[in-house]
């Protein structure tokens, strides 16, 4: 049984599971305006610390409210917020995020760590699994453009295996990383702009 | 040189098991685990489930094909994870999971099925058999037991533990656990290797079995790296599993496998020898194939059985009966993607394999995509009026397939 149910309604959405419609992007467009208000409204965040949602692969964004449900993945403002949500709720939000054009990333990076960071990411084989462009892909988040210091805080937690983690890959490559590398990996990422920018940054 | 530094620091952690030392690195996911420095460019990558499920509307359904005279329909749907499947005698299929922590009850009302989650807060709980009243249900760690438990669905009783402590090292590996009831009455497992090619430590890379009276364990055979569906003949009463074979030697090999223990303690060769002839390039340098047992069947490299049936029902056709069903949740480690079917498998009289072919496609939409499926089977169970379920746990989904003459 769950713990800290915040109502029956949840009881029900939780624990009853039915024949599931189909992901309405226009109903998760009416479920999201609780979000505006910290990830900007069309899930373009515009707080360095919130991450954007906005063309995020809907495998991605549904997989990640289910985590803060279940208290896979901790964060104080996100674990309560999904809590009251049913897995079609999330699909919906899922399908409305990720349709959504994301805006350009306001963040620029500093020209010493346009070089630095392309190497970087290279050497950490990031594309391997956030894909070309760091577009992201499946169950992995884009993060080309995402807002710095939600990536700053994410490369931290894994390198302090504090942050939730599916099968460990990230928490395994955040390892080796020293603060510094962190601070150009997220100066160089968080400014990365078009995919044909950043498909710079794959396997050659 | 950064895997190959973290395997060869696995290998010497498992040997010195008990060091106080907390390691430097982190252990690599086990699909990671054993890629070799000339694949370090490679992009090939497990697929994810969907952890919400997805609804069948979403989905080419019409797209899954059987044979003439057979027909495939939606079941049951909005149980993400979806694997295992176990009945009960009163009706209730019993659904497992291993990336969520639930199990899954589905009664049918009046014609349509409604699931609920019946436990909730276990540690991969994949393996599911019933037997006599009693739902037993394998967890990463132990095995324990749910006495009457189709009487009170919205009230189950508390587990009783048959056997504990089947994981002690806790580290990364195929340790979700298939669960079958023997003729014997003894609850046959699998506790797999810890990562993609390891040398097995404890129980690990066997196929076990438990007295659930007395909790007493015994090896059945080793060797084996990651079984996860098996059944007993049902002339013969003799077990038969499947099993993932390693992963990063190549497209085409080795093979996954069909195996059949004719006795007890044979040794299938993980991970000296893959599929019966291929020695590993590491392990099985100074070592002979021949010393250990060979697989019945290859099955195709990377394909991912998981589920596997004998057919004993009375709806589908004669040359039907005593078939194997077999499930493909693969293949990922492979440039051009194939599996993505639920296999037959025909044997002669004394238990050859006569015939391999598909049985059920169409998960299978482009082999040269990312991700190449819409759909992945996982297992497969004959239903007492003789249909077959078919889980598939990308998308929380039970498909049934029926023959009408």
């Amino acid at each position: 049984m769950r713990h800290g149910l915040p109502g029956a309604a949840a009881l029900a959405a939780a624990l009853f599971v039915g024949a599931a419609g189909a992901a309405d992007v226009e109903a998760g467009r009416q479920k999201a305006a609780v979000c505006a208000e910290c990830h900007g409204p069309d899930g373009n965040s515009s707080d360095p610390a919130v991450p954007s949602l906005a063309g995020q692969p809907a495998q991605f964004l549904s997989g990640q409210l289910f985590f803060f449900r279940e208290e896979y993945r901790r964060e104080p403002r996100m674990s309560p917020a999904a809590k009251a949500l049913s897995n079609s709720d999330m699909n919906d939000l899922a399908a409305y995020f990720a349709s959504v054009k994301p805006a350009p990333p306001k963040h620029v990076t500093t020209p010493e760590n346009e070089q630095r960071g392309l190497e970087l990411t290279q050497k950490f084989r990031c594309v391997q699994c956030h894909s070309a462009g760091l577009q992201g892909q499946q169950h992995v988040p884009r993060i080309a453009g995402q807002q710095p210091e939600y990536l700053r805080a994410q490369l931290r937690g894994f390198k302090q295996r504090t942050r939730s983690d599916i099968d460990g890959y990230m928490t395994q490559m955040a390892q080796p990383l020293s603060d510094h590398e962190i601070d150009v990996l997220v100066d160089y990422i968080a400014g990365l702009r078009t995919p044909s920018r950043a498909a710079a940054g794959g396997s050659r | 040189m950064l895997t190959r530094s973290i395997a060869l620091a696995l290998v010497s952690a498992a040997c010195a098991a008990n060091a106080q030392d907390k390691p430097a690195a982190s252990p690599p996911p086990s699909w990671q685990q054993g890629k070799p420095p000339a694949m370090s460019e490679s992009t090939l990558h497990p697929f994810a489930i969907e952890m919400t499920g997805k609804a069948a509307k979403d989905l080419p359904i019409d797209k899954l094909k059987a044979p003439a005279g057979f027909k495939v329909e939606v079941w049951a749907e909005g149980m993400p994870g979806a694997r295992s499947m176990a009945q009960g005698d009163k009706g209730t299929v019993f659904v497992g999971t291993r990336q969520l922590k639930d199990v899954y009850a589905v009664v049918d009302r009046g014609g349509k099925r409604e699931a609920k989650v019946l436990l909730k807060g276990l540690d991969a709980p994949n393996g599911l058999v019933f037997n006599k009243g009693t739902l037993y249900v394998a967890e990463r760690h132990r095995i324990t037991r749910y006495d009457g438990i189709e009487n009170q669905l919205d009230n189950p009783p508390q587990a009783k533990v048959v056997v504990d402590n089947l994981d002690p090292n806790k580290q990364p590996g195929h340790f979700w656990k298939f669960l079958a009831m023997g003729p014997d009455g003894k609850l046959y497992f699998n506790i797999g290797a810890p990562g993609n090619i390891v040398m097995p430590s404890y129980m690990e890379a066997s196929v076990m079995r438990v007295d659930p009276a007395r909790g007493v364990l015994e090896t059945v055979a080793l060797g084996v790296r990651n079984s996860v569906g098996m059944d007993f003949h049902p002339k013969t009463k003799e077990l038969w599993f499947t099993n993932h074979a390693r992963d990063w030697l190549s497209d085409d090999s080795p093979n996954d496998t069909l195996h059949r223990v004719s006795r007890k303690g044979m040794h299938f060769g993980y991970p000296y020898c893959h599929q019966g002839d291929t020695p590993d390039p590491e392990f099985g340098k100074n070592r002979s194939c021949k010393e250990f047992d060979a697989p019945t069947l290859k099955l195709g490299a990377h394909i991912a059985p998981i589920g596997m049936r004998f057919y004993n029902g009375k709806m589908f056709p004669a040359e039907y009966q005593n078939n194997i069903f077999i499930a493909m949740r693969g293949s990922w480690n492979r440039t051009i993607k194939q599996g993505y079917n639920v296999m037959r498998v025909v044997l002669d009289d004394s238990g050859k394999v006569a015939k391999y072919e598909p049985f059920l496609t169409g998960f299978l939409l482009d082999e040269k995509a990312d991700p190449p499926m819409w759909g992945r089977p996982n297992d497969v169970m004959v239903m007492r009026d003789g249909s077959l379920l078919v889980s598939d746990d990308q998308n929380g989904i039970i498909y049934r397939v029926s023959y009408a003459k």
